[in-house]
């Protein structure tokens, strides 16, 4: 996946550069809009991360552009005003998907991935970890050729897991992915303690590993054995 | 009741004044000529009377129509009087009031009791004719007024009732959509239209810089918390980190995620406060409560909380969609966090009222203080105490009544919309 963030905050664009490129994937970081365009008219990009508030202007004027110019264009906008109207404004001019700041990079990672895998052609509908196969658009999980039998959540969950794998996620970014803004109640973290026992539990009832591993006092991680 | 209504009304009510003590006045003046009239009518009579005595000395009482004359036995001094009587009117067979002379005469050396009375124009004559006058000029210029009244407020109010549509069309979330005034030669409406222009331009301008504040106050936040998120994200995946390090991480970034929700959360009680959230439309309000009851299924499951709720069908208001649903979030929210394991959640949507109910631990702050920012029961430290307030804050915003009540162990909030 290749991703141009947008953002003008270099620190935080390093941050998530430096993020993606763990994973292998290829992330450039345009500090201004006149920075984007040319780099956008320079080279092919999957993804565009796009704040909102730059020094030479507002990310808005950009959709517009990539609406014309690159329609293929997947865009990302992560932006600290949490403006409603924004929200609604941008997903209008043509952006997929709309992430407030702050943000968990697990769940931009995520967002990101769905909407690159929405963008291809080929869609590549079915992630694989080890044994475990998830097809994103059945919404199923099958573990050695057996079908797991998952609540939603609990498909969202090994979706996060697997679209994060070999990253830690705290259980404040997997609460947060699974109920969004709903969750701020204190005991969060026991339910996702109670769905991860579950996950669990299914996975190796149809013979496959338990690959979730527990980080004491921190959160969750899945990794290979 | 409309200024020139009212304005019409009192001048009816001063000119009927007016009229009246006009009448009283008309009728004293005529009064006073009639009278006067009367008075030379009746002394001309008495020269006739005079010379009539001269020739016929009357040695007898004379009786005459309206005349009288007694011859006098002793001389007396001469002297003439008027005053009111009362005579029998022949043919309408009633009292009518006259005016009567009495005069002692001397004529040849002799003196003579006369009296003459007569009217040319009765006193109740002339009540009637002021009166009927009165009530006709006072018809006519109620008429007069109420034409002038309907005229004047179509014709010269129509500029006042021009400036009064655009003031309605009037939003202050629209700075770019100017206000165009109707133009009036009359100097009060030019006054005021300028005024208003100048007005509305500054509430324009103040807003949008309260606005532009609010809104970079809250970017400039998010800003460097969203650094510091990341930062921790990536110090956290790092390599070499042992469980203690990752756990006081992992407590870091917990903390960092209560100060962006905070900053949110008074974000948006300045965005209420702002008037931002003004796109009021007709909300299925069992409707929604139900969708948003959806939203915490699962975590009342996960907290065996067993919930009943009564919706009745069909209740609408109109209010703001997202302040609606942020009011019945954080409802439910505040219901949920401050309940028990295996507590109550009770709802119940009547029309005009709207009810929950959850069990949960004494408060130990003052019920009264309960919506003001920040005030918690520390059993929830999590909680930022704002979820009330907000909830507050929209209720005052549509005038919702709202009122919280606890009873053994049993916390009420209710909603009168």
């Amino acid at each position: 996946m290749k991703l141009l963030l947008v953002e003008d905050q270099a620190e935080f664009a390093n941050n998530i550069k430096d993020y993606f490129s763990k994973e292998g994937d290829v992330c450039e970081v345009a500090l201004t809009l006149a920075k984007a365009q040319e780099k956008l008219y320079s080279f092919d990009y999957d993804v565009l991360l796009l704040d909102l508030m730059l020094p030479d202007g507002d990310g808005f004027s950009l959709l517009h552009t990539i609406k014309d110019k690159w329609p293929d264009l997947g865009v990302l906008i992560i932006s600290a005003k949490n403006a409603l109207t924004d929200r609604i404004e941008g997903l209008n001019l043509g952006a997929d998907d709309y992430l407030p700041k702050p943000f968990h990079l697990a769940e931009l990672n995520a967002r990101a991935k769905a909407i690159y895998r929405r963008r291809l052609q080929n869609g590549i509908n079915v992630l694989a970890f080890e044994e475990i196969e998830l097809n994103v658009d059945s919404q199923e999980v099958m573990v050695k050729e057996t079908l797991l039998d998952l609540t939603r959540k609990e498909f969202e969950l090994i979706h996060y897991f697997i679209v994060n794998q070999n990253r830690l996620l705290t259980k404040q970014a997997i609460a947060e992915h699974l109920w969004g803004d709903y969750m701020d109640t204190a005991d969060s973290f026991d339910f996702v303690y109670q769905h991860i026992k579950n996950l669990r539990r299914k996975i190796m009832a149809a013979g496959g590993n338990d690959y979730i591993k527990t980080i004491y006092g921190a959160g969750y991680k899945l990794k290979k054995i | 009741m409309n200024l020139l209504f009212r304005i019409s009304l009192l001048f009816v009510g001063a000119s009927f004044l007016v009229f009246l003590v006009g009448g009283v006045i008309s009728y004293q003046v005529m009064k006073r000529e009639v009278d006067s009239e009367q008075q030379r009518f009746l002394l001309e009579r008495l020269d006739r009377i005079d010379n009539m005595i001269k020739k016929r000395k009357p040695r007898d009482s004379v009786k005459h129509h309206q005349l009288l004359i007694v011859p006098l036995q002793s001389k007396q001094q001469e002297s003439i009087s008027f005053s009111d009587t009362v005579v029998m009117h022949a043919q309408l067979n009633r009292l009518e009031p006259h005016l009567k002379l009495t005069a002692i005469k001397n004529v040849n050396n002799k003196s003579y009791y006369v009296s003459i009375y007569g009217v040319i124009v009765e006193t109740d004559d002339i009540v009637d004719a002021v009166t009927e006058s009165m009530i006709k000029i006072y018809l006519i210029l109620l008429v007069v007024i109420i034409l002038i009244g309907s005229v004047a407020s179509y014709y010269i109010l129509r500029p006042f009732r021009e400036t009064l549509v655009v003031i309605k069309n009037f939003s202050i979330k629209e700075p770019k959509k100017e206000l165009i005034f109707p133009k009036s030669n009359v100097k009060e409406f030019k006054k005021l239209n300028s005024f208003l222009e100048e007005m509305t331009e500054k509430v324009h301008h103040d807003y949008s810089l309260l606005k532009e504040f609010s809104e970079n106050a809250s970017h400039e936040l998010q800003t460097p918390i969203a650094i510091i998120q990341s930062k921790l994200e990536v110090l956290m995946d790092g390599q070499n980190l042992t469980e203690e390090q990752i756990s006081q991480i992992s407590q870091t970034q917990n903390a960092v995620r209560r100060l962006s929700n905070l900053s949110n959360s008074l974000g948006l009680l300045t965005k209420i406060d702002n008037q931002e959230f003004s796109n009021p439309e007709d909300i299925d309000l069992s409707a929604t409560i139900r969708a948003v009851m959806e939203e915490f299924i699962e975590l009342i499951q996960l907290k065996s909380i067993s919930l009943t709720s009564q919706i009745d069908e069909n209740i609408h208001i109109k209010a703001d969609r997202v302040l609606i649903e942020l009011l019945l979030t954080n409802l439910i929210n505040n219901a949920m966090r401050h309940n028990w394991e295996n507590g109550e959640l009770n709802m119940k949507l009547t029309p005009g009222e709207l009810t929950i109910e959850n069990t949960g631990a004494q408060l130990d702050i003052d019920p009264n203080s309960l919506f003001e920012r920040f005030k918690k029961s520390n059993q929830s430290n999590r909680s930022m105490g704002l979820g009330l307030a907000i909830v507050k804050k929209i209720c005052d915003l549509y005038s919702y009544d709202i009122s919280y009540l606890q009873s053994n162990k049993m916390h009420t909030l209710r909603i009168k919309f």
